[in-house]
């Protein structure tokens, strides 16, 4: 049950959903992903990663254009 | 889509079309879609070993707009079609084939003479099995 911090900012798509990705890799079962990101189509990208993924999106927060997806990850085998 | 995966037959050798290849195969890996990438037509020297597979050249059509575009791209540190191919190849499911066809017309032998990109020369039949039942494209 970790807090994986990710630092996306900068980075255009589909770069934010590779580095989740990545992250994503390495996590287990219970872990939260906190993705930075400043590409605004991490929005709904991040929300169609989670539905293909089976992944829970827990929140975005939107702040001067910067974003902070919080994903619950469920999907390890 | 969902068994067959994204099947792309990749035609075209110039960056407006390599770019959207590079980002197409990278968010069909990430989302955990097979990809199965088929090099053949101008494409084929670019996918070749030492190709100019960073070359910036556009079609004719395009050459108005490329510079802004190449411009806007380098500003964000995007990263390239080949770089973005590269990492889809380490995260997920992607096989790229060079066509038997052209590669007898560039007299490459093996697929030593190509790109370490290209996992292997096959026939079309081949690509046409391997992509039954899946989404195909054409670049």
């Amino acid at each position: 049950m970790a807090v994986i911090n990710v630092d996306s900012r900068g980075s255009a798509c589909p770069g934010p959903i590779t580095d989740l990705v990545r992250a994503y890799k390495k996590a287990n079962n219970g872990d939260i992903i906190e993705l930075l990101a400043t590409d605004p189509g991490i929005k709904g990208d991040s929300k169609a990663w989670c539905e293909r993924t089976g992944n829970e999106l827990l929140g975005i927060e939107e702040n001067s254009g910067e974003y902070k997806v919080k994903i619950l990850i469920k999907s390890k085998k | 889509m969902e068994n067959g995966g994204l099947n792309i037959i990749m035609f075209s050798g110039t960056a407006d079309k390599l770019i959207p290849l590079g980002v197409l195969t990278q968010t069909a890996a990430n989302m955990g879609v097979p990809v199965r990438i088929f090099i053949t037509g101008w494409a084929m020297t670019v996918f070749k070993k030492d190709g100019p597979k960073n070359a910036n050249r556009v079609s004719k059509e395009f050459e108005d707009m490329a510079p802004v575009l190449m411009k806007g791209l380098q500003d964000m540190k995007a990263p390239s079609w080949y770089e973005m191919i590269q990492s889809a190849k380490e995260i997920g499911d992607v096989k790229v084939y060079a066509c038997s066809l052209m590669s007898e017309a560039l007299k490459i032998k093996s697929k030593a003479e190509m790109d370490p990109i290209v996992d292997d020369i096959i026939g079309a039949a081949s690509f046409m099995q391997m992509s039954a039942g899946g989404q195909v494209i054409f670049i």
